[in-house]
């Protein structure tokens, strides 16, 4: 996957969690969480989803990479380049 | 491989919310609910013609679309359920009755703290003060038991207003006698004061039916009519359940919803069980009332919360039935609800019952009739002090009482509100069997639902 397509799925995961979420103003970053308003309980929501969509492991200590739309596109890259 | 990812005792609004949690990443899930309808204590049956709740008075935690983090919207969220299309009717107005004074409070804290600027005007600094303390409080913490009284009494000093404060949270969602847990306290204040209540349009129904729907679109699975007999276990670990027809299911992991004493004994979990058998128990009346002629101060109430003493009896009575305090709910009474094809008006009335002498006199069909009559002509006689003779033309009455929440639910004692003792933490001593919904804390219909949501999160998505 490209950087742009992992970005559209961050994104999609998003949306799908939080009806009300507004991307005219993000910040690609800035964190997530404090732009969107979302909580940790959101947060298991993309982890869960991403497991979900291509089982993906992401392991606690990890979570921090996921703070900003850039870094988890930095963090999934590898990840995902297969897919 | 197990049969199951994950097994949901009862399907009731913890196990649905659980369940939905569960399949929603694409676990195998099952919830096995021994009754033909969902819902639990929260469910409805058909009565000559109308559709009744068993429960409903109102939704509590009420909050507007669009504010993020209150646990109504939270709660949406994590079952992914659209709560822009949920419409919601909010309270019209409650108000606590007491003999000397009375406060008022709707979903606005507002008219509460004006009320008791009014009535306690010593009192409502310390009062604002509290509130904010409570609202920055993290009940969910696990700390040791703390009294609410001393709490409140520490910070107002007026029996009275503690007590009146105390009413409403205690009836909906006190387990203990007497006395309440400090978190249990902050729970429930910020449910009833500082969100509020409401009704989902429709009926109870439409909420449960909204569950199932949700739980099917992700491909869980629930079957009916299906009790558990035994969750199977070997060693510390639970290996599945067995039907009470003989069937047996495997599970990688066991979620009960059925409170502490119901899981101890299907799973063999050995504890002193009388500690866990709560002593609140009620008795609730519901008349359908053609014309109501009511107060006109009291007329387009939602909920009534009265005591006839000036002190709070919050306990278990020495007689079947205490009428001296309760709770009087109009079902209709919510904004925006469509009166028109409404022919008649329906009261609730709520009291605390004895649960051992409605077990005595159930042994005899016609004994128990006959107590049903008479506690609800008490209950009656004592709502009539606040409302005038309000049920003399009733077209349709039914109670129902101790004996029947047992029976429904399965809930020891009709403890409505479960364990005295909770375990916050939905643990049990096997390490694959937890338990959510009414024991492990949260009360009431949103509480149940999120606590499926919690442990879920906590335990189960492994
Ligand atoms: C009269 C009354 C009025 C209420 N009013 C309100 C209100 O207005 N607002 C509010 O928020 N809350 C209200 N409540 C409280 C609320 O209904 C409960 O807190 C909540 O529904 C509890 O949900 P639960 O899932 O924890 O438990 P339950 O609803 O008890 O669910 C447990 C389920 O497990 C099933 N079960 C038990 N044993 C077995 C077995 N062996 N095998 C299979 N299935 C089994 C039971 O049939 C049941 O469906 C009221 C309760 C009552 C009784």
């Amino acid at each position: 996957m490209t950087r742009d397509e992992i970005r559209d799925i961050i994104l999609e995961i998003i949306e799908d969690i939080d009806e009300d979420a507004e991307f005219d103003d993000l910040d690609a970053d800035q964190p997530l969480r404090d732009q969107l308003d979302l909580d940790s309980m959101d947060f298991l929501d993309i982890v869960m989803e991403l497991r979900k969509r291509y089982k993906l492991q992401i392991p606690e200590e990890d979570y921090p990479e996921l703070a900003t739309l850039t870094s988890c596109v930095n963090y999934l890259e590898p990840k995902l380049q297969d897919v | 491989m197990a049969d199951y990812q994950l097994i949901i005792i009862g399907g009731g609004l913890s196990g649905l919310a659980a369940g939905i949690r569960s399949a929603r990443f694409g676990q195998k899930t099952l919830i096995v609910e021994q009754h033909s309808l969902p819902g639990g204590l929260n469910s409805y049956y058909y009565r000559q013609g109308y559709l009744l709740e068993t429960g409903l008075h109102a939704m509590t935690n009420f909050a507007a679309q669009g504010n993020k983090h209150a646990p109504l919207n939270r709660l949406f969220r994590q079952l992914k359920l659209s709560r822009k299309k949920f419409i919601t009717h909010e309270q019209l107005g409650s108000e606590v009755i007491f003999p000397q004074t009375s406060l008022r409070f709707s979903n606005d804290f507002t008219l509460l703290c004006e009320e008791i600027a009014c009535q306690f005007p010593a009192s409502i600094d310390q009062f604002r003060a509290m509130a904010a303390e409570i609202d920055a409080y993290n009940p969910f913490a696990e700390v040791p038991w703390q009294s609410a009284r001393n709490f409140l009494h520490d910070r107002l000093a007026d029996p009275l207003l503690e007590d009146m404060l105390l009413l409403p949270l205690m009836v909906y969602g006190n387990a203990e006698e007497y006395d309440m847990d400090l978190g249990q306290f902050a729970i429930m204040f910020r449910a009833v004061f500082l969100e509020g209540f409401f009704r989902p349009q429709g009926t109870i129904k439409d909420l449960i039916d909204m569950l199932l729907e949700q739980y099917s679109q992700f491909e869980g699975e629930i079957r009916f009519r299906t009790p558990v007999a035994e969750i199977l276990k070997k060693e510390n670990k639970v290996q599945g359940i067995r039907l009470e027809n003989g069937e047996e299911i495997t599970a990688n992991a066991v979620l009960s919803t059925v409170g502490i004493p119901g899981t101890a004994k299907l799973s063999g979990w050995e504890l002193d069980i009388d500690r866990y058998i709560g002593r609140m128990t009620f008795m609730e009346s519901i008349s359908m009332l053609p014309e109501p002629q009511l107060p006109p101060e009291l007329s387009g109430r939602t909920i009534l919360f009265y005591s006839l003493n000036d002190e709070l009896k919050y306990h278990c009575p020495a007689s079947a039935l205490d009428p001296s305090w309760g709770v009087i709910c109009f079902p209709d009474n919510f904004q925006d609800l469509a009166t028109e094809d409404k022919t008649a008006t329906q009261v609730r009335v709520t009291n605390a019952a004895n649960y051992s002498l409605w077990q005595q006199a159930a042994v005899d069909k016609e004994q128990y009739r006959q107590l049903k009559e008479k506690c609800g002509q008490q209950s009656a006689a004592a709502v009539s002090q606040i409302l005038g003779p309000y049920n003399q033309d009733a077209v349709f009455q039914d109670s129902f009482t101790p004996m029947t929440i047992e029976r429904f639910t399965e809930k020891r004692g009709g403890a409505v509100y479960g364990s005295p003792i909770k375990i916050k933490s939905g643990r049990t001593p096997f390490e694959n069997l937890f338990i959510a919904g009414t024991d492990q804390g949260y009360l009431g219909i949103v509480g149940a639902m999120l606590s499926g949501v919690t442990v879920v999160n906590q335990h189960l998505l492994g």
